[in-house]
């Protein structure tokens, strides 16, 4: 009770203060190379009209510390085909009840990229977008991926298995196509995601080689973004999924923290932290 | 600036402590979250600066005068440094207060809470750091 106590007159108290120190904190000096997630949040609103077909810049996601709301999850539960489900199963997540000893996520195992479209989902971090003539490029700060979207007009490549010179690679990030749907919505088709390693979501969604993701990158004001997902995967769902709506916010000073996970520390935090802590079953 | 980031990590501390835990990242599954360990007078051994998860390392001696290295993970770089943290916010050879979320193995390694510092300075895990084992760093996400 007096530990709760102590919280409630420290948390009103920070209630109070806190704005009186933000404002001493932003006479305090400032490196152009560091990221300041009290000055996102101070970013507030708005901040006027989106521009024309431009999403150009650098995007702060929920887990910047810079006030952006969290993304709506995939829907649950997915609408599994039989052999959907049977990949599903041999997904052990980590979570309530499940540790990181537990788990076959190769990512939490052995940092194994996320792929696509996992890393349009989970850990949403920071991402810059730049654009040249035919693509448009978006750059993940979490575990510094970029993904190559084409502008050029041309189809997506339809055959990853099988023999024969038109058979294309699977990769991890996919093809991707895009077009501008209306001056503020950029629509992005990606195909041939690796799938032999990945997950589609957090969650440990299955995907297929030819699931057909569809992104919308919708720019509502000039600090708002939002990014619609839905995935057609007919051999390991019923239907089109939902897979949710991540937020992004205008990064005032374009900067993000690094950030990657590396094989070598992950197995060093296996080996002395998280395998010694077990599952949570009794010794 | 140190004396702001002193209250500063307070009150975050503070409104932690207030609001509803949530689900962290990664699962609590393998600790004992019904009261921490208190490692009074520890020395810190190494600080590890790695994703995904930091790593504090500590020599603590029990009354009876045994000695144990105990391993603790906190929250990824960023995460920590939303909440306070550097690089350097822990060098080997500190005397520290730490606490920690205990493994049920048995093992002496643990999901760290927080430390005390012996000038006063607290500074708090950002998924489990608040006093009941909530996030410390809620005012930071919506």
């Amino acid at each position: 009770m007096r530990v709760t106590c102590t919280g409630i007159i420290a948390g009103v108290a920070g209630l109070l203060l806190l704005p009186a120190l933000a404002g001493a904190q932003s006479d305090a000096p400032r490196s152009p190379w560091k990221y300041y997630p009290e000055e996102a949040r101070a970013n507030e609103g708005p901040g006027g009209p989106a521009p024309v077909r431009d999403l150009t810049g650098t995007w702060l996601g929920e887990s910047s510390g810079g006030g952006v709301p969290r993304l709506v999850r995939p829907e649950s539960p997915p609408p599994l085909t039989p052999l959907g489900q049977q990949v599903f199963e041999q997904r052990i997540v980590e979570g309530p009840g499940v540790s990181v000893a537990d788990t076959n996520d190769p990512h939490y195992r052995y940092c194994d990229p996320f792929g696509f479209p996992r890393n349009m989902n989970d850990q949403i971090r920071s991402m810059t977008i730049a654009t040249i003539p035919d693509r448009t490029f978006v750059l993940l700060k979490f575990m510094n991926i970029w993904r190559e979207i084409w502008t050029d007009g041309r189809d997506l490549p339809t055959r990853f298995t099988g023999r024969g010179a038109d058979v294309h690679d699977p990769t991890y990030n996919g093809y991707s196509v895009g077009y501008w749907e209306d001056d503020y919505t950029f629509v992005v088709q990606t195909t041939g995601m690796a799938a032999d390693t990945t997950w589609a979501t957090e969650q440990g969604y299955p995907h297929s080689v030819d699931a057909v993701v569809t992104e919308r990158f919708h720019r509502s004001s000039k600090n708002d973004l939002t990014v619609t997902t839905t995935m057609v995967d007919p051999r390991l769902y019923t239907r089109p999924v939902q897979m949710g709506e991540v937020y992004f916010r205008w990064s005032p000073r374009q900067t993000f923290f690094d950030f990657s996970c590396v094989p070598s520390t992950v197995q060093q935090y296996l080996e002395e932290m998280a395998d010694p802590a077990g599952t949570g079953a009794a010794p | 600036m140190k004396t702001k980031i002193k209250v500063m990590v307070f009150l975050l501390g503070g409104l932690a402590a207030i609001a509803s835990p949530s689900i962290a990242h990664h699962s609590a599954s393998a600790f004992d979250m019904s009261a921490p360990v208190v490692l009074e007078g520890a020395v810190v051994t190494e600080f590890l600066w790695i994703n995904p998860h930091p790593l504090i390392k500590a020599d603590y001696t029990d009354e009876q005068g045994n000695t144990r290295n105990w391993t603790m993970e906190m929250g990824s770089t960023v995460s920590a440094q939303l909440v306070g943290w550097t690089r350097t916010a822990l060098l080997p050879g500190d005397v520290v207060t730490l606490y920690v979320w205990a493994a049920k193995s048995g093992a002496p390694v643990g999901r760290f809470n927080k430390v005390e510092f012996d000038d006063g300075t607290v500074l708090r895990d950002s998924q489990r750091g608040a006093d009941d084992g909530g996030r410390s760093d809620q005012g930071l996400r919506q």
